[in-house]
């Protein structure tokens, strides 16, 4: 955690930097974002935290572990892929959902299938974006082109590191 | 971008009321404890506070910073030079635009989804566009930066990462066939 806000940090001073030569009046609208962002998340984020955090403790771990666990092979991708597609909602609800399947010991193969699954098909996102904007034949050929993905990148993941690493 | 706060500064506690998604963690949380009561009674109800309290602890000056530099990122790639460089660019050097374009696209589906529609328009390629849309869902680095790292690890982070590179060619390569074929098709 401290090397991330180290990072961060940097990052952020160098953008900074970067922002006062071009224009000193863009730090106003950086901040802009920020703030209308931190006000979205001010108390939906602790909320989520707190509901990621007690489901835990009632969630079962050994069936979880059963069915998605580092051994549970091509059938924990599938299902991970499955469950990935369907779960709502944008990170803010879907990452304290993946915090509590990793603490719950889900595999990482299956891990980066449902991360896969969720970025690439999200429901809740293809109804109130891409239909309305893109229409439905870029819709159903974009889905189509992508329903692969998430097995593949949970082959992939058993293949560069079978031993799920600790974060 | 959401300027709603800004219109009801007056009087905010008032005229605010929470919205449905804290509703839904709301019940969420409720219901869990309720459960974990019976269960475990209050201790278990202690254990899951102390759980999410931690998680808090931790996640905050990284979300703060992240969003800041969020800001940084959205002002300085303005959403016009991604349009014209990727409308006027096509096959593979036009994938591969867009694979950098979309990892970098700072802002959620409410910045992403116009610059595809833009670039649909202005005649980019089928390919370019799911490249653009695929690469910004699974390589984003906003995202990556804002939620992967801090709630999952550098480590995690980065494997994920070298994982996905390959999928937005993936998606783009299945996207030409899919629209050759079907077109094909209907010339038939």
């Amino acid at each position: 955690m401290g090397a991330a806000l180290l990072a961060l940090a940097i990052m952020l001073g160098a953008l900074a930097a970067l922002a006062h030569r071009r224009d000193p009046a863009l730090h106003g609208q950086a901040l802009g974002i920020a703030r209308d962002q931190l006000r979205l998340i001010a108390l939906r984020l602790p909320l989520a935290l707190l509901a990621a955090s007690m489901l835990g403790e009632l969630l079962p771990r050994e069936s979880l572990v059963d069915l998605l666990g580092p051994q549970s092979g091509w059938q924990g991708i599938a299902l991970a892929s499955a469950f990935g597609a369907l779960l709502p909602g944008g990170p803010m609800v879907s990452f304290p959902f993946v915090i509590l399947l990793k603490q719950a010991g889900m595999g990482f193969a299956p891990l980066v299938a449902l991360m896969t699954a969720w970025s690439v098909l999200a429901v809740h996102r293809v109804l109130s974006f891409e239909l309305p904007l893109m229409g439905t034949r870029f819709v159903s050929l974009r889905i189509l082109a992508s329903l692969a993905l998430p097995p593949i990148a949970g082959a992939l993941a058993v293949l560069v590191d079978p031993a799920a690493p600790g974060g | 971008m959401n300027r709603k706060g800004e219109a009801m500064t007056p009087r905010r506690e008032k005229s605010r009321r929470p919205d449905g998604m804290t509703l839904f963690f709301m019940a969420i949380s409720l219901v869990a404890a309720a459960l974990l009561y019976r269960q475990g009674g209050l201790g278990a109800i202690g254990i899951g506070l102390e759980k999410s309290m931690v998680l808090l602890i931790s996640v905050s000056p990284v979300v703060v910073l992240a969003l800041l530099l969020a800001g940084y990122a959205q002002t300085l790639i303005p959403r016009r030079w991604v349009e014209t460089r990727l409308g006027q660019s096509s096959g593979r050097g036009g994938t591969a635009l867009a694979c950098l374009a979309g990892a970098l696209m700072p802002g959620g589906p409410f910045a992403a989804f116009p610059v595809v529609l833009v670039l649909r328009q202005s005649g980019a390629a089928l390919g370019t566009c799911v490249a653009f849309l695929t690469a910004w869902s699974v390589l984003g680095l906003h995202r990556m930066i804002i939620w992967e790292i801090p709630w999952l690890g550098w480590r995690f982070a980065l494997l994920r990462w070298l994982i996905s590179l390959p999928l937005p060619w993936l998606a783009a390569w299945a996207m030409y066939h899919l629209d050759a074929r079907i077109n094909s098709k209907d010339a038939a």
